[in-house]
């Protein structure tokens, strides 16, 4: 038989556990706004009275009340891991066609005012001095267009290197932010693991863990995976970032400006053994977008202004001009960004076939240049196309990715968040509970003061 | 959705997502209507891009040929009637050496007023053989120098040819020089009139006679370059008629590809704006009850 007090106590773990739940429901609603939390849920347990068997053992197998057994996260690591691969993805994609989108920005073709037209122009301006060679203004009018084409060119190269540099700066500083965040991660695991070892709840520090993470993985495209010890480890790429409570590093390594990168690629490394990081998420596209994208769109760039000048040039050196002076360059430079026109006097403009005669033969075939299927023209439209195509197909991928991931967020919403609703019927249901314990404290209350005060007073 | 739990926060960001996404598409439709067109970066269509800028290209090609017209034509009239003007004179020169063949005019003093008169229009002529055009001697070939013909009646122009690209491929040649236009050697038209100027002067009426046939051979020269240039001025105007159509065809060709719809561009965005509402509306509703409105 138990105690007569043994019910007293019973009532009084009811009480705190509904106290606690009522508290966990409190800590939920206040949270219900809060990026990253967890919902927690009480796991209550009857608890048992003692069940070894022994001589004198007073147990008479009813349990004696009720226990919190632990105050649970509901989080699926599952859902979590996919949740991080997609954030990682859908970091990638949005950064990349972020790219895409200030290349076409800077080109701002189809439009009267883009390259294509200037280019255009300068045809029509060889025209003009096909037309009336003799006319010193014409010439003129000629090497003022020519000189707005190579200025567009050398600004055209300007603002890739600029938007290079940039995402160059602009990867100082997320290194410096994902090494930050990484020793943020070790040192909570070390919190978490030291808090659990003496049996502590530390779920808003698991919380704040996961918030860490997930920015890892969106900036690195990063993997997590849990120990037992309830640490986690972060990988990104195929190493580890964080391993239990030891955080790596990053640093970025290579060119500082665009002209650099052939010659000294800029990369992404671990500062202890220098390999590189196979990196995903934001800072993942902008490697690639430094180190393949950007030079690319360069590179045809430069092809553009190369084919200009060549074929330009070629023409022009057989060429004779006003004053008679032959075998002249037209434009100087090879690539988008130093070519220049070379011909400041309007009469060293080449124009004749033969010395000293007002022919234009060679200013004729300068002007179809223009529309010949080999120009200049036509390789700066097929690399527009080509622009076109890969900035579409990034915009596209990140469409369906963005949707992936809402619904990834939306599958681990559905697990973690928190619905008011429900913890509304919590707060009524632990409510109830602690109103009946009380009950029960007052029913034995009444029940020993019926044995303490009127028990054996019989007759006074 | 196979969603099992909804929460207060799943509704919040699905309901923005929806929102956002509808916003987004406001907006490239009120990009399209404010720029009025389809294609305003390469991504939008990356095609009909390379279209429009070969349609662009291919527009000021045409434009481009319509103003070399323009200018060949220009040379050409000038021809025209300089040559029309000169065969004028080179008449009134026939007749004056027929006159001067004929008995009536037998003493030298007539024959002095037909010499004088001959001498002036061969100068005359010279100086129609130096007309320009934008400063440039007509007849002079690709001559940097002022004239065609120096006050003698020498050629100091050139062999070299002028022409005007009117077509893709197509450059045609918009000046006639002096000796296709005047003969050379014996047909000089400038020596011949001298010859008849001295024979009149001197009396040799067969001197007389074989230059009237020299006269009359280097105006058939003249003719023909006159007929000449008239073919020329014909296929000039025709090309370019063809280059305006081409730039009539290829403009509305451009407008196909880059412009919008209007109609159908407003209807889109009137819808969107519909659904934009809709959507609105339905979040105030989904978002705002909650049990907290109902227990007491």
């Amino acid at each position: 038989m138990a105690s007569s007090f043994g019910s007293i106590n019973t009532a009084l773990t009811s009480l705190y556990a509904q106290r606690r739940a009522l508290d966990v429901a409190g800590q939920n609603i206040a949270n219900v706004n809060t990026e990253g939390y967890t919902r927690q849920r009480v796991n209550m347990q009857s608890q048992v009275g003692s069940i070894s068997a022994a001589m004198y053992a007073t147990s008479d197998g009813i349990g004696t009340g009720v226990g919190i057994a632990d105050v649970s996260r509901l989080r699926d690591e599952y859902q979590e891991n996919r949740g991080r691969t997609e954030h990682g993805n859908s970091a990638y994609l949005t950064a990349q066609s972020a790219a895409y989108s200030a290349i076409e920005n800077s080109f701002a073709e189809p439009n009267d005012t883009a390259l294509q037209a200037q280019l255009g122009q300068m045809w029509d301006s060889w025209s003009d001095v096909a037309n009336n060679p003799k006319d010193g203004a014409a010439r003129s009018a000629l090497i003022e267009q020519s000189s707005t084409v190579a200025d567009q060119l050398n600004d055209l190269h300007g603002s890739l290197a600029g938007q290079w540099s940039n995402d160059r700066a602009q990867m100082a500083s997320y290194v410096s932010d994902v090494n930050t965040t990484a020793s943020t991660v070790a040192q909570l695991n070390d919190s978490i693991v030291k808090a659990k070892a003496t049996g502590l709840t530390v779920n808003e520090l698991e919380d704040r863990r996961d918030v860490a993470v997930m920015h890892l993985s969106e900036l690195t495209g990063a993997t997590a995976s849990p120990r037992p010890s309830g640490a986690v480890d972060v990988f990104v790429g195929n190493s580890a970032i964080v391993s239990e409570f030891t955080a790596r590093s990053l640093q970025v390594t290579g060119a500082k400006r665009l002209e650099e990168q052939s010659g000294d690629p800029v990369a992404l490394r671990w500062s202890d053994t220098q390999q590189t990081v196979s990196a995903g998420g934001t800072m993942g596209s902008m490697i690639d977008t430094m180190t393949t994208v950007i030079p690319g769109v360069s590179a045809s760039l430069d092809g553009v202004a190369k084919k200009l000048v060549d074929s330009v040039n070629a023409l022009h050196q057989g060429g004779y001009s006003a004053d008679g002076t032959t075998g002249q360059d037209f434009f100087s430079g090879d690539s988008a960004g130093t070519i220049k026109v070379a011909v400041t006097d309007p009469d060293k403009v080449a124009y004749a076939s033969t010395t000293a005669t007002l022919d234009h033969s060679v200013a004729d075939q300068m002007a179809d240049l223009g529309s010949s299927n080999t120009g200049p023209d036509s390789q700066y439209q097929a690399m527009i196309g080509q622009l076109g195509v890969s900035a579409a197909a990034s915009t596209r991928r990140n469409d369906i990715q963005t949707s992936v991931t809402e619904q990834a967020d939306a599958d681990r919403q559905s697990t973690s968040g928190v619905n008011l609703d429900e913890e509304m019927v919590n707060l009524l249901t632990y409510q109830r509970g602690y109103e009946a314990a009380s009950r029960v404290l007052t029913t034995v209350d009444s029940m020993l003061d019926q044995l303490i005060n009127r028990t054996g007073l019989v007759g006074r | 959705m196979a969603v099992g739990r909804v929460t207060e926060s799943s509704i919040h960001s699905a309901v923005l997502n929806n929102l956002q996404r509808t916003i987004q598409k406001g907006q490239q439709i009120q990009e399209q209507l404010s720029s009025g067109k389809q294609i305003n970066r390469p991504s939008d269509s990356p095609t009909g891009t390379v279209t429009s800028m070969e349609l662009r290209g291919d527009k000021r090609v045409a434009q481009q040929y319509a103003r070399n017209a323009d200018d060949g034509m220009g040379w050409l009239n000038t021809l025209d009637s300089t040559l029309s003007s000169a065969s004028t004179l080179v008449n009134r020169a026939r007749d004056l050496t027929v006159q001067g063949m004929s008995g009536g005019t037998n003493d030298a003093q007539s024959r002095a007023a037909l010499a004088t008169e001959i001498d002036g229009i061969k100068d005359s002529l010279i100086g129609y053989a130096n007309t320009q055009y934008l400063g440039r001697p007509v007849f002079g070939g690709t001559t940097t120098g002022e004239v065609a013909y120096d006050p003698t009646g020498a050629y100091t122009g050139d062999a070299g040819q002028t022409t005007r690209t009117v077509g893709q491929n197509s450059k045609v040649r918009v000046d006639v020089n002096g000796p296709e236009a005047f003969g050379t050697g014996d047909s000089q038209m400038f020596a011949v009139l001298q010859g008849i100027s001295d024979s009149l002067r001197s009396g040799d009426s067969d001197a007389l006679g074989e230059g009237l046939k020299k006269l009359d051979s280097s105006s058939d020269i003249m003719k023909n370059a006159h007929s000449d240039v008239g073919a020329r001025y014909n296929r000039v105007e025709q090309m370019q008629l063809s280059a305006q159509d081409r730039l009539l065809s290829v403009t509305s060709q451009l407008s196909d590809v880059e412009d919008i719809d209007l109609p159908k561009t407003i209807m889109d965005m009137q819808l969107q704006q519909t659904s934009y509402q809709a959507a609105l509306a339905a979040a105030a509703k989904v978002i705002q009850p909650s049990l907290i409105d109902y227990l007491r």
